[in-house]
């Protein structure tokens, strides 16, 4: 599933990072969000949701959090 | 010696660095505050006497940029040779900053690490062991907290960053000798550079509260993030400082500096009593008169500051730019967007370079391109004296010109989605939200008095001197003879203006005084209330007992001869045209592309145009039942505003597809050879 379909609260695993953007898969990755890494929803609207990754608390709109695989 | 500080972005490196210097530079609660590089020498008390130079630097997450400023970063730290590096990390991610760290290791150069913000996390009752992380390093740790005055560590962390220059330290992780062009042993290699990072945190760090659990702040974020509440709470914020500033405390403030400016004046000009009319004019009204009138609104402009220094500084300027994205986003920019508007109530130059943190060119231009809509510090004056004399002091004068600068940003960026012939295309957003954090009243206090004294040079610089000219030019015909009462018209700066205001007929203000003020407004916004102190003799426009105008509002709005509805189209024609010419001269650098930066100056003048044209013209038609004088030429020069566009439109979405149809020339040999 992807982020905006996550259960609030529950730290899932990253599964995928599906951009198609070279440049902010990277960026992604920088912040510490990659495959096998843990993050959590916080909360969460229809077209966004905000999301803990490592220690930091990030506000994703939906493409990007569209392209953010978990499991 | 040189010492540079680098980085994740809103780990303190501007507040360390001001603290160290002795500067006051623009701090804020959000990533991507600082977005050029600074220097300082840094105070005699941190570094024995010795001569140290502070480099600060925009934020980072790693060597390799997203973001513009990201790459002056990666830049300086590779080629600058600094002597020692700072790492400014923050305590509280430890997790993501050491990512950095470890590149920054490699380098060659002798790095220290600042464990800043150490008070946030013995508050939440992190344990970070330093020793252990400086063995795991091989560099030293410091832990530090760059906003006390005692007891910040500042000190030591300084003193062992000179000493360690020209030295070398062995970096505890290195990077593989990999094919750089190959990508999978890239992101291999950065992968074990993070497994290497997360084995270190395990070790030095222990968490009570863990960063995944929901707290109170979640909640509150939740609900400014809400597209609908979010963006009430962002609107009823910017009312109530607008409200504030320029309706409420800024006035009471004002009236009671225009009391000490007016005996001010009143003496010089009693000073002057036995001296020739020339000199008594040129100094008690020209300058004095011009310059008091722009200072007597430095308190709305004062006031204003400090509330946005407040809002900067608690961490709010992130959500409001999550919560504004989705309606930026349609129109073509991104949430992004949202910081140099709301930096731009401020002034327009740092608002524009702030836009270096939106990564897409397109939305990056556009936002450079219309971020000065929305009126600026300096258009305060101006906003303040036309609703004081035409609009008895209304609220609603200043509340309107940001609303509507905020229209004509959308209504901008929608035009300019068209003309760039704008395809769908992947435009993500994401966002830090920091920490909330208690905003700092000394920090508000002191960005505000920074904020004053430049506008107080400004005033004794740049306005006293236009002050100055435009008096004598209006003193003066061009034979250099003094212009009789009654004369005026033939006066140099008349004969220059009138031209001028031959244009603006259709605009409802075609008088050389009028065109005057709003020329020289290019040099600095002030200058239009300046200039129009100086041109009609009205001086310290603000009374001292009532927020009314001196004589009565009436007095101002008879003189200038100005209906309400010619007096908003005059307004309005100030806030929207190009800003200053220092503000322009900004957007050049930051647009990098001549194009683009006509095709903004145009836009801004059509706009300004456009918008007085149609308030004087339906606003007479509305109040008077006629279109007023020059409906025809004005339209026509609307009309050929309409065709540039069209046209410019055209070539650009040519061009545009040229670009991207790749089959084209393909099909055009095909076509030759058939």
């Amino acid at each position: 599933m992807t982020l905006l379909e996550a259960e609030t609260g529950k730290t899932y695993k990253v599964k995928e990072i599906a951009t198609d953007d070279e440049d902010m898969n990277a960026f992604l990755f920088r912040l510490g969000c990659y495959e096998g890494e843990p993050i959590t929803v916080v909360s969460k609207k229809k077209n966004s949701c905000i999301a803990v990754i490592k220690d930091g608390r990030y506000n994703l709109d939906k493409m990007l959090s569209d392209a953010i695989v978990i499991e | 010696m040189r010492i540079a500080f680098a980085g994740n972005p809103n780990s303190g490196k501007t507040t360390m660095y001001n603290a160290l210097t002795g500067r006051s530079e623009k701090v804020g609660n959000w990533g991507g505050v600082t977005v050029g590089s600074k220097e300082y020498h840094i105070k005699k008390e941190y570094t024995g006497d010795r001569e140290v130079i502070a480099v600060d630097l925009p934020g980072a997450y790693s060597m390799s940029p997203f973001t513009p400023e990201e790459g002056i970063t990666s830049e300086y730290v590779r080629t600058a040779n600094p002597d020692a590096i700072v790492n400014i990390v923050d305590a509280s991610n430890l997790s993501r900053s050491l990512f950095f760290t470890t590149q920054l290791l490699e380098l060659g150069i002798p790095v220290v690490v600042a464990l800043n913000k150490s008070d946030i996390t013995s508050k939440e009752e992190t344990e970070i062991d330093a020793d252990k992380l400086a063995e795991k390093l091989n560099c030293p740790v410091y832990k530090t907290v760059s906003i006390e005055d005692k007891n910040n560590g500042l000190k030591e962390m300084i003193e062992k960053a000179i000493s360690l220059a020209g030295t070398m330290q062995k970096a505890p992780y290195m990077q593989a000798d990999i094919d750089l062009h190959d990508k999978n042993a890239v992101d291999a290699e950065d992968r074990k550079r993070y497994d290497f990072v997360n084995k270190i945190v395990a070790e030095v760090e222990k968490r009570k509260v863990l960063s995944a659990e929901t707290t109170k702040h979640d909640k509150i974020d939740a609900v400014l993030t809400n597209p609908i509440a979010g963006i009430l709470v962002f609107a009823l914020v910017m009312w109530f400082v607008f409200w504030v500033s320029q309706a409420w405390l800024g006035p009471m403030i004002a009236d009671w500096l225009v009391g000490y400016i007016e005996s001010f004046q009143g003496w010089v000009a009693g000073q002057l009593e036995n001296s020739p009319a020339i000199v008594s004019a040129l100094l008690a009204d020209g300058i004095v008169g011009g310059v008091g009138a722009v200072v007597g609104f430095l308190p709305l402009v004062m006031v204003m500051y400090f509330l946005i220094a407040l809002l900067e500084d608690c961490g709010y300027m992130a959500r409001v730019s999550a919560v504004m994205d989705p309606i930026f986003k349609r129109v073509g920019l991104s949430g992004k967007s949202v910081i140099p508007v709301v930096i731009g109530t401020g002034c327009g130059i740092p608002a524009i370079m702030a836009c270096r943190t939106i990564r897409d060119e397109r939305e990056r231009r556009a936002t450079t391109m219309l971020t000065t809509f929305i009126p600026c510090g300096a258009k305060i004056p101006v906003i303040a004296l036309f609703a004081g004399a035409f609009f008895a002091g209304a609220s609603w004068v200043s509340t309107l010109s940001y609303f509507f600068g905020l229209v004509l940003i959308f209504l901008g960026a929608l035009l300019i989605k068209a003309i760039t012939g704008y395809k769908y295309r992947k435009s993500f957003f994401i966002m830090e939200l920091p920490k909330w954090k208690t905003p700092s009243l000394k920090f508000a206090f002191r960005s505000m008095m920074e904020r004053a004294r430049a506008y107080i040079i400004k005033a004794a610089t740049i306005i006293l001197v236009c002050n100055t000219v435009v008096q004598v030019m209006q003193t003066f015909d061009w034979h250099f003879h003094v212009v009789e009462e009654g004369a005026e018209s033939t006066s140099i700066l008349a004969s220059i203006a009138t031209p001028f205001a031959v244009l603006l007929i259709p605009l409802g203000f075609g008088v050389w005084q009028l065109a005057a003020a709003a020329i020289t407004g290019f040099i600095a916004k002030e200058n239009v209330v300046g200039t129009l102190a100086v041109v009609y003799g009205l001086t310290a426009f603000i009374d001292v007992d009532e927020l009314e105008m001196v004589g009565g509002a009436n007095t101002v709005a008879m003189t200038m001869g100005l209906t309400s509805v010619t007096a908003l189209a005059y307004l309005f024609f100030n806030l929207y045209t190009p800003p200053c010419f220092a503000a322009i001269g900004a957007m050049n650098s930051e647009m990098k592309s001549k194009g683009w930066l006509w095709g903004a100056i145009g836009l801004q003048l059509s706009t300004g145009y456009t918008v007085a044209f149609l308030i004087n013209q339906f606003g007479t038609l509305f109040t008077e039942g006629h279109f007023a004088a020059g409906f025809v030429p004005g339209l026509i020069a609307v009309a050929c505003f309409v065709v540039a566009i069209v046209l410019i439109g055209k070539r650009v979405r040519a061009h545009f597809d040229e670009q991207y149809d790749l089959h084209r020339k393909l099909k055009k040999t095909e076509g030759a050879t058939a």
